[in-house]
């Protein structure tokens, strides 16, 4: 039944779909096998263990020390963007910075512009700010220092921002996590790559004739832990790039997981 | 057609700028140097211009920032506060900066000269460009404790600066890249290459017999990291001023151990007007300064090693001919420029 009913969707579609070709025949006679450019985007999706993420620091969350802690700020930096074609070529995205934030709702959803047709089989990029984009002065729009993610005293962006409370966190029962760095003299470059792999037949760019919204589920709990598993206890605050921060970006790669993938014909 | 065109109007120029050269020539007396420009025997810029080149609209705009303080969060203190004209744009008479509501920061005001040849900024360096170091005084909660969204929304209110941001940029939308961008260009413009001692560079003047002793000592003693024209080599140094650090300098930047208790080489220029001296301005003439290199220079890890080898030999003479070439590079002509002063 439900088979029944999705195949002559897909029918319909398929219809559409030609007559929509047909109608490109007329004028630009492309072939029928090549997909035009298009959009893509990422949508992050910020939660932590199974729920959405509360940044009002209502909810209690447990780390993986067993420390309860709230969040009351949680943004980040998303660039360099690199999409996997079928093939393993590759195709980077140029000059789009994201600065994801939980508070800002029209932040939360990157949209690359632009993307060559075709099958994609994953999706690569940089958690915080290229090292040439942090000495190039009074930047805007994401890289704007306005934002709150620039350092000022020690030039340069912080790529990732957590801060809440924690019974754990001493004094005050604040935390702040500020982590960036882009020098690579004495290993204080906190730039991390993360890597998401889908199947090359859910991700086809095509025009607008598709959807094409990837749903990364970004989970706050894995920034306290794997590979290392940071008490707040330890430290609550980290506001400079250095050894600590440099736990902390290794443990904030894998807070990044492919959640599901839009790409059905409109 | 479009060649020759630009041909005539090449050479229209070129005769418009030969006579307004000859016009110049009649007045004979000093023509204004334009707002930036790279002096004779200087060194190319560090290029942080690139993106921001100067134009009268920017730098108008520069200035009316730098000395507004509305850029501080009590519309107290502004950046001419602590880098004033007549002391070569340092806080003369201040061991550390005094920010709002009398609050003291750690560190020396700088003298701001030249700096279109530096590329980091502060006495460690923390500062990678020009355009981002004023973020580091307006929003330090002990000098001007402001928001760049904070500075933005109060010049959105005024009744002059829309229409400044717009003959600077093209546009009344104000923006911290355009705050930050005028306060460059005006920084940039900050040229200090008329004191004697460029004018004997020059060969416009001579130097008397004491200062010319002077500059041999100083050639021999002090020139290999305040190296000439510009007077500093802008590299980071420990030059023995304490054995158990209370600032860790450059470390802080670079969390290198290697780095700890050193501080960016100052320029000598105008180096009279600038007093107290060393990053807190610990010493308050230039003849302790002097004395400290003499006598008390204190050995440690990360002692430059240009001063490993002990207190330098100077005898009173000698520091007093060292003292009259320094006075020879006090710049009149920068100190007194109406273009840098409040308007």
């Amino acid at each position: 039944m439900k088979k029944s009913i999705s195949l002559s969707i897909l029918t319909l579609f398929t219809i559409m779909f030609v007559s929509s070709c047909k109608k490109d025949d007329d004028t630009t006679t492309p072939a029928s096998t090549t997909y035009a450019s298009g959009e893509v985007t990422l949508a992050f999706d910020n939660i932590a263990g199974s729920t959405h993420i509360d940044i009002s620091g209502a909810t209690n969350y447990t780390n993986g020390a067993g420390e309860t802690f709230t969040v009351t700020k949680f943004k980040y930096y998303v660039s360099n963007v690199t999409l996997i074609k079928e093939d393993g070529s590759s195709y980077d995205v140029p000059d789009q910075v994201f600065l994801i934030d939980e508070a800002d709702s029209n932040s939360i959803e990157a949209v690359l512009e632009n993307i060559p047709g075709g099958k994609y089989k994953g999706v690569e990029y940089t958690i915080g700010v290229d090292s040439a984009r942090n000495v190039s002065g009074a930047q805007q729009g994401a890289l704007d220092p306005a934002n709150g993610m620039f350092w000022d005293w020690n030039a340069g962006y912080i790529f990732l921002k957590l801060e809440g409370t924690s019974p754990a966190a001493g004094m005050g029962g604040d935390f702040m996590y500020h982590i960036g760095g882009y020098k690579n003299s004495n290993n204080i470059n906190a730039q991390r790559r993360v890597h998401i792999d889908f199947d090359p037949s859910t991700l086809i760019v095509d025009g607008n004739k598709r959807e094409t919204e990837v749903h990364i589920l970004v989970d706050v709990l894995e920034f306290f832990k794997n590979p290392t598993n940071y008490s707040i206890a330890t430290n609550g605050m980290i506001m400079s790039p250095g050894a600590t921060a440099m736990t902390l970006a290794d443990n904030y790669v894998d807070m990044f997981s492919l959640d599901h993938i839009h790409n059905d014909v409109k | 057609m479009s060649k020759n065109l630009y041909f005539c109007l090449t050479i229209v120029l070129a005769f418009a700028f030969l006579s307004s050269c000859k016009k110049s020539d009649d007045e004979t007396a000093e023509t204004p140097k334009p707002l930036f420009y790279v002096p004779d025997g200087f060194p190319a810029p560090s290029g942080q211009l690139q993106n921001n080149p100067v134009t009268t609209a920017g730098f108008a705009l520069g200035r009316k920032l730098f000395y507004d303080p509305i850029l501080s969060k009590d519309s107290t203190v502004h950046c001419g506060s602590c880098h004033q004209q007549f002391g070569a744009f340092a806080q003369v008479d201040h061991k550390v900066s005094h920010g709002i509501n009398n609050l003291l920061g750690t560190r020396n005001s700088p003298t701001l000269i030249n700096l279109a040849w530096h590329s980091e900024f502060f006495w460690d360096g923390g500062s990678n460009h020009i355009e981002v170091q004023p973020i580091g005084p307006i929003t330090n909660p002990v000098e001007m404790d402001e928001t760049l969204n904070g500075v933005i929304a109060k010049l959105n209110r005024s009744s002059f600066y829309p229409a400044m941001f717009s003959s600077a940029y093209g546009s009344d939308t104000i923006t911290s890249q355009g705050i930050l961008r005028a306060l460059s260009q005006f920084m940039s413009c900050l040229i200090s290459a008329n004191s004697k001692y460029d004018q004997v560079r020059n060969g416009q003047a001579a130097f008397t017999a004491t200062e010319d002793s002077g500059y041999t000592i100083f050639k021999s003693k002090c020139e290999s990291c305040h190296k000439e024209p510009l007077l500093t080599d802008l590299t980071y140094r420990n030059n023995g001023l304490d054995a158990h650090l209370n600032d860790p300098g450059r470390a802080r930047i670079t969390t290198l151990a290697s780095d700890s208790g050193k501080f960016k080489v100052p320029t000598l220029r105008n180096i009279v007007l600038s007093y107290p001296y060393m990053h807190d301005g610990r010493l308050n003439s230039l003849s302790k300064v002097i004395d400290h290199y003499r006598s008390t220079i204190i050995q440690s890890s990360t002692i430059d090693p240009l001063l490993s080898s002990g207190n330098m030999s100077i005898s009173d003479s000698e520091k007093a001919q060292l003292i009259a070439f320094l006075n020879t590079l006090t710049d009149q002509t920068f100190i007194t420029d109406k273009r840098f002063t409040a308007q």
